[in-house]
């Protein structure tokens, strides 16, 4: 484990390196991730306007929802890239080069590269969304609330990292992904609201069948004290197995892997 | 017109070279409409929107609906390319055909909007049908002023797009940039909201800058929110800046081909 660790800080290291090296690159991508918030925050806009509340979320709590969505999103977003690229190399037979690495394979093609200028933006946003609405909907900020509301927060990590790495795997069956691409990400934009906005089976869908809502929601309704004990141990449990799942899944679908050209 | 029908044709093929991933995209275009809808709806039977947005709950659920199609059949995506062409000398086949770079890119442009169109048409005709079951006030008439403003809208967006892919000739790498300005334009069109929701100055923009022409005009054609009148000022400005677009780019592209090395190719 104290390896992977130490190759993470060396990828982070060598990605920051990259990032500097190529500075219009850095700032072309900070701008694009900040043209994507505008649409974030527009959904903010309008329900501060509106000035009602959904569910038991008033305006300043949806702040905090969509700050976490946004901050969640940069995280998501620092090694997307690979996610993204995993197709190509399975096309081109680039796994060769890393099939015989002493580490895991999956952890190298998921983490190698990491794109700080699509992080700095949503990390910023994200952390004064979030720090606003917690001021401003008075959520207690005692040791344990923090510590509960950071502790889902690594949750939704890695369910993130679990949940979104399935579609990319089905490139090792078919030749086009572009479309798998787009309907992940759509999927991933259903956070852009609280879950409250929707009806109660769509939610438990989004929940229990396919996690997507306890990535950005569990965080928050933790600090509310709206997780019931099933919830909490659900919140902690999801990430686990959705690693799992994409563990075993990994493994089959390397099995369809048939090298490069030669 | 045998050499833009082929180009054409070879338009509609390339849209349908990757079916599966051609069909899911349209498909993840409904995702945002369920949101946007769900949202909306939401909103007008929980607080007094129709006086905060000025919209009826009725206009704004087919504006969410049509926006993200209407944005669908107007989308470009062929600047990354024009980029690529202009940095690895790509370009220069075309100088030498007989059909003009920006003809081709046209006509292609049309064609690979046809599938498109063949899916997306029905859908709209329907939604169009319903709302005015609904009680809005759809005619004929109106219709076919949408059918027009949307039509001039394609030819404006392509049109703003040929020069935004222009600027390769100026940037040294404007290929992520390209990804910045669409997704402002896109915003800023009227295709997410419709901007005149945040009232005084977000209004006067719109209805002075050609972006809101490419989506929130023709959707506001049909939904019932402009008069005649309006629309008549709303068509004068469409091919006003129609006209402004196709000058800028022909003299864009008369600088830029000076510039050009043709390096490769």
């Amino acid at each position: 484990m104290k390896r992977y660790f130490k190759l993470t800080g060396l990828f982070a290291k060598y990605s920051l390196m990259s990032a500097l090296e190529y500075r219009i690159n850095f700032i072309t991508g900070v701008t694009v991730e900040m043209g994507w918030m505008i649409i974030k925050l527009l959904y903010v806009a309008i329900i501060y306007k509106a000035g009602t509340n959904i569910g038991i979320l008033t305006p300043n709590h949806i702040l905090l929802f969509v700050g976490t969505y946004v901050l969640m999103t940069g995280i998501y977003m620092l090694y997307y890239g690979n996610f993204w690229a995993i197709p190509g190399m399975v096309r081109q037979g680039e796994l060769d080069l890393y099939i015989v690495k002493p580490v895991s394979l999956q952890f190298l093609v998921t983490m190698r590269r990491l794109d700080f200028a699509y992080l700095l933006p949503n990390f910023i946003a994200g952390v004064v969304m979030i720090a606003a609405g917690w001021h401003l909907a008075g959520l207690p900020a005692d040791f344990l609330s923090v510590a509960g509301f950071l502790f889902y927060l690594a949750c939704g990590c890695l369910l993130t990292y679990s949940l979104f790495l399935l579609p990319y795997l089905l490139s090792f069956w078919i030749l086009s992904v572009g479309g798998i691409s787009d309907i992940s990400s759509a999927l991933w934009d259903f956070n852009n609201m609280p879950s409250y906005l929707y009806g109660k089976w769509f939610r438990r869908i989004g929940t229990y069948i396919l996690p997507i809502f306890v990535i950005t929601n569990f965080p928050g309704l933790f600090l509310m004290g709206e997780l019931t004990p099933f919830a909490c141990v659900w919140g902690a449990a999801a990430p686990l197995l959705f690693f799992a799942l994409s563990r075993i899944l990994w493994k089959i679908s390397l099995k369809r892997y048939s090298s490069a050209s030669s | 017109m045998k050499s833009e029908r082929c180009v054409f044709l070879m338009g509609v093929e390339q849209a349908l070279e990757y079916r599966v991933s051609f069909f899911l995209s349209m498909l993840s275009a409904v995702f945002p409409i369920v949101i946007q809808t769900t949202m909306w709806n939401y909103l007008y039977r929980h607080s007094d929107a129709a006086a905060v947005f000025g919209y009826e709950r009725g206009e704004i659920l087919l504006y969410s609906l049509l926006a993200s199609i209407v944005s669908q059949l107007v989308g470009t995506g062929f600047e990354g390319e024009m980029n690529e062409d202009i940095k690895m000398g790509g370009l220069n086949k075309y100088l030498v055909r007989p059909m003009g770079y920006k003809r081709y890119l046209f006509f292609r442009f049309l064609g690979q909007k046809v599938p498109r169109v063949l899916i997306i048409a029905p859908v709209m005709a329907a939604i169009i049908v319903l709302a005015f079951l609904q009680g809005l006030p759809i005619s004929a008439g109106r219709t076919a002023a949408f059918l027009v403003s949307l039509s001039l809208a394609i030819i404006l967006n392509f049109s703003i797009y040929f020069c935004i892919g222009l600027f390769g000739f100026w940037l040294t790498d404007a290929g992520q940039l390209f990804g910045t300005i669409s997704i402002v334009l896109t915003v800023i069109s009227g295709g997410v909201f419709p901007l005149d929701i945040f009232g005084g100055a977000a209004e006067t923009l719109v209805n002075f800058l050609p972006f809101g022409y490419t989506t929130q005009f023709p959707v506001n054609i049909i939904n019932g929110r402009f008069g005649w009148a309006r629309m008549g000022i709303g068509f004068a400005f469409q091919i006003g800046w129609i006209l402004i677009f196709v000058w800028l780019g022909k003299k864009m592209w008369k600088h830029g081909i000076k510039r050009y090395a043709a390096t490769g190719g």
